[in-house]
């Protein structure tokens, strides 16, 4: 069907549909690849097969899921291929850390929510740069962009249950970094008897 | 350590923390949701801390947005109009 549209009618229709998440892409290239630069090659790259590959895009079908799928892809392709990148994890004891554990632990019980408030865009952004890709990756599809498991799963080709433990991980670790901040600051207290 | 602010966990606390992922991600079924959510209506401190936890997913998402460069947005449309001239 899209064949039957003149290069104009595709080209109105591709910049109708998929600009408008053009700031989102931009972020999600910014905390794939962690550099300004990189992310705007990525989101060129990402626009341009993205464009080339319209047709294939089923009317009706999660337009959205389908940029992020292509972004994954470009990213691959274009940034991983030449590292050899070693078997990623985090610590097991990542497993045992809350970070609600720690501010109602040290702060006055109401102060919860202030010691969150308090933390800053660009500690947030730190924070999750310094996860490893993979769970970077997974916790800003679910935690930013709202994806549904199966679709993170479809976007990273990867099984539903790794999606899952790389969320449950990731965010703890996130959590993690955000509470050194926290700690760093004085928001809240270092804990006794670590 | 200081304890004053720490809550002793039920059986039941304990189900609806490690549920609390999933139910903040949308993916729990109808019923386990129903029992978490009623669950959280008898718990102040679990209501607390699913407060706490959507409060800072938020906090994430508001601070991982950035506005694509003008520049970039230039240059996407110029690479389209290349693509489109051939």
């Amino acid at each position: 069907m899209r064949r039957d549209l003149s290069d104009a009618q595709r080209r109105a229709r591709f910049e109708a549909e998929v600009l408008p998440y053009l700031d989102r892409l931009y972020s999600a290239a910014l905390r794939y690849t962690r550099d300004p630069t990189d992310a705007e090659d990525l989101v060129q790259e990402t626009i341009a097969k993205a464009f080339r590959s319209f047709h294939q895009y089923r009317e009706g079908t999660n337009l959205r899921a389908w940029l992020y799928r292509v972004l994954h892809t470009t990213y691959i392709s274009m940034y991983r291929k030449a590292q050899r990148r070693p078997q990623e994890s985090l610590q097991d004891e990542i497993d045992d850390f809350s970070f609600y554990d720690e501010v109602s632990r040290n702060t006055g019980g109401s102060a919860e929510r202030e010691v969150l408030e308090a933390l800053t865009a660009d500690e947030v952004k730190e924070a999750l740069a310094g996860l490893p890709e993979s769970f970077r990756v997974a916790v800003y599809l679910a935690d930013v962009e709202g994806f549904a498991y199966k679709e993170i799963a479809e976007i990273m080709d990867t099984p539903v249950g790794t999606v899952m433990s790389r969320l449950h991980r990731g965010r703890k670790a996130l959590q993690q970094a955000l509470a050194t901040y926290a700690r760093a600051r004085g928001l809240i207290d270092t804990p006794s008897g670590g | 350590m200081s304890s004053e602010s720490t809550h002793e966990w039920s059986d039941e606390c304990r189900a609806a923390l490690r549920r609390l992922e999933s139910y903040l991600d949308g993916e729990l079924g109808d019923l386990t949701k129903g029992r978490l959510r009623q669950h959280l209506e008898d718990c102040a401190p679990c209501t607390d801390r699913v407060g706490f936890e959507g409060q800072l997913r938020a906090l994430v998402r508001q601070g991982c947005f950035d506005e694509a460069p003008a520049a970039l947005r230039d240059r996407i449309r110029n690479h389209l109009d290349e693509l489109t001239a051939t």
